[in-house]
């Protein structure tokens, strides 16, 4: 236990992935339950999200709302490049991926003269004029069997635009394959966040963030290194969209869903703003909690609020906060 | 010329709307760094308390009014004592009060729901009718909104100028330590601010709900709109934000006409978009020299 606390901070890291990782792989084994198997799916993705926009958020501290509007752009960019361009879904993915890559650099460089709120307001005017413009766009671009079908999907959004490959390999067990899918998803997106937290990469973010004077007197590039960030954290968000698209079969505009997105930046802030662990940690409390409140779905909202506000208040640093007070 | 007239009349309304909410937002930045994301449902709570005071209560118009913008600070007030004040001063203050009261506001928005149901209703405090000019109809509610609206913009205009509460409002959003050396209560200033934003907050909901109806999560665009024009002014300027707002009213009404409605929003946010990457300080907003 001793050697494991002396341990540096990334290999510990590294080494709670690896032991997380096969306790999760063995999961399937033990339940084959298909609703535990679908949850934990939903909180591999949000799980993903959480930890890349914890980069930019807690990591980078650049207020930035944008990560629902680019897990959005994972999705259609998904969608719409197997649906008009007929692409094997696996390519669209990682074609999407790079997409929303592109689409968070060039958000990066709106807010590059922004500080603080006003960088949130921006990245949430963003995210909501995409929201409009698939919302209002009626005309249709083509009219398949279904009927009427906008550009960008319109309000109904698209679906039929293929899937993974794992029902047929695995017939009605499909949803297995989806987890670990999800899986794997998480544990390459929590690698590569150890990695970037721990490397020089997070030392130059860290240091912009808590001490920027010093940090550009010594010859760190804020525009380069702001950058850097909105363009890391989008890939995996957007695999992520790509990813939900994929698992349920339909992208639609709740993608943009304002309550999603406080839902997602409440899993980071419970679980503790920068820290490692405690977008990962949050994830699974809410996602919990959303679960035992859905039995009172009438309180539900009041008891998500509650939870959120009073987590902020009592504690500062989120949950795994706490943990580390305790350990020191 | 008639419709350059229903422009006029729509933007102007639309404008003293937005400017009631919006300066109470922009009187809480200016004093706290605090971007109040419960705005949304307070401007709910206001609507639905002003039509819950008509109809189960049987008030007067005016009282229903008042009753709704006491509901309103009482609101504030307690966003101020339980979630602001504990944590003031603390690390990261401007994050964690966003974040709660995105809470305050789910939890307000959810509470109404439960209390009066998701379907629309219509605002009872409203008035019927209107002037003709020419062919423009003009009607009463909108000049009802409006005269209200100069009115409380006047009422705050003094407040801050001329009375000595204005005037500790105004030291303590310049400079709090200082503020705090001269022997001004700045935490009890604070919770007169956040109960004087609650009550404006409430008085534009009851406006914006007799022209659009009544839904729980009625709050949401206003507030959006709200944070934009506080933005474009510059975050915490007042009097800026008073104009902003009428100039984005009009300008939203311009749209309206020109594209149609489903595009007004889209194209307002892009121009924001715009402004913000042309001045990211605000239109008004003084250029911030950081001293290192």
């Amino acid at each position: 236990m001793i050697r494991f606390l002396t341990l540096a901070p990334a290999r510990r890291d590294f080494l709670i992935a690896a032991l997380l990782f096969a306790l999760m792989l063995a999961v399937p084994l033990l339940t084959g339950t298909r609703y535990v198997m679908t949850q934990l799916t939903v909180f591999f993705i949000w799980a993903v999200v959480a930890s890349q926009w914890n980069l930019v958020l807690g990591v980078a501290g650049i207020f930035s709302l944008a990560q629902m509007a680019l897990f959005a752009v994972g999705a259609y960019a998904t969608a719409m490049l197997a649906y008009y361009l007929g692409l094997m879904l696996p390519a669209a993915m990682l074609l999407a991926a790079l997409v929303t890559v592109g689409v968070s650099l060039v958000i990066g460089f709106g807010c590059l003269r922004l500080r603080g709120p006003y960088v949130a307001l921006l990245t949430l005017a963003i995210g909501q004029v995409m929201y409009l413009v698939v919302v209002n766009d009626t005309e249709c671009f083509t009219t398949p069997a279904s009927g009427c079908l906008p550009l960008f999907g319109g309000a109904r959004g698209f679906s039929r635009f293929g899937d993974l490959g794992l029902r047929d390999l695995l017939g009605s067990k499909w949803y297995i394959g989806h987890y670990y899918v999800g899986l794997v998803l998480l544990l390459a997106a929590q690698v590569f966040c150890i990695a970037i937290i721990h490397g020089p990469l997070g030392l130059a973010f860290r240091g912009l963030r808590d001490n920027p004077g010093l940090a550009l007197a010594r010859g760190v590039s804020r525009t380069r290194y702001q950058l850097w960030v909105f363009g890391l954290s989008a890939f995996f968000t957007g695999l992520a969209g790509a990813f939900h698209g994929a698992h349920f079969g339909v992208v639609g505009p709740t993608a943009f869903a304002f309550p999603m997105l406080l839902f997602i930046l409440a899993m980071i802030v419970v679980g503790g703003l920068g820290t490692t662990w405690g977008p990962l940690i949050g994830a699974a409390l809410l996602m919990w909690a959303d679960e035992g409140l859905r039995e009172v779905s009438d309180w539900r909202e009041i008891g998500l609020g509650l939870v959120l506000a009073l987590c902020v208040v009592l504690f500062p640093r989120g949950l795994a906060g706490i943990r580390l007070r305790v350990a020191r | 010329m008639d419709v350059a007239l229903q422009i006029l009349f729509s933007g102007l309304t639309l404008g003293a709307v937005y400017a009631v909410s919006t300066i109470g937002l922009a009187l809480i930045y200016g004093a706290l760094n605090m971007l109040n994301m419960a705005q949304g449902g307070l401007l709910a709570l206001g609507g639905y308390m002003a039509m819950w005071a008509m109809q189960a209560m049987g008030f007067p118009a005016p009282l229903a009014a008042l009753t709704a913008m006491a509901a309103g600070a009482v609101a504030g007030g307690l966003i101020f004592l339980l979630a602001a004040r504990p944590m003031l001063g603390g690390e990261g203050f401007e994050t964690r009060i966003f974040i709660a009261t995105i809470g305050i506001g789910l939890m307000l928005e959810s509470l109404i729901l439960k209390a009066f149901g998701p379907q629309p209703q219509a605002q009872s405090l409203r008035l019927d009718g209107g002037l003709m000019f020419g062919r423009v109809n003009l009607p009463w509610q909108n000049l009802l909104i409006f005269v209200t609206a100069i009115l409380m913009l006047a009422g705050v205009a003094l407040l801050l100028g001329r009375s000595r509460l204005g005037r500790a409002i105004r030291a303590t959003s310049m400079n709090r330590e200082a503020a705090q050396l001269m022997g001004v209560p700045i935490r009890r200033i604070y919770l007169t601010i956040l109960m004087l934003s609650g009550a404006l907050a409430a008085l534009s909901g009851i406006m914006i709900s007799s022209m659009s109806g009544l839904l729980p999560n009625m709050g949401a665009d206003p507030m959006l709109k709200a944070f934009i024009i506080c933005v474009v002014a510059g975050l915490g300027n007042v009097p800026g934000a008073a104009l902003v707002a009428f100039a984005i009213g009009m300008l939203e009404a311009l749209i309206q006409y020109l594209f149609g409605v489903q595009y007004a929003f889209a194209i307002l946010l892009c121009l924001v978009i715009a402004v913000l990457i042309w001045r990211p300080q605000g239109i008004f907003g003084q250029k911030e020299v950081v001293r290192l």
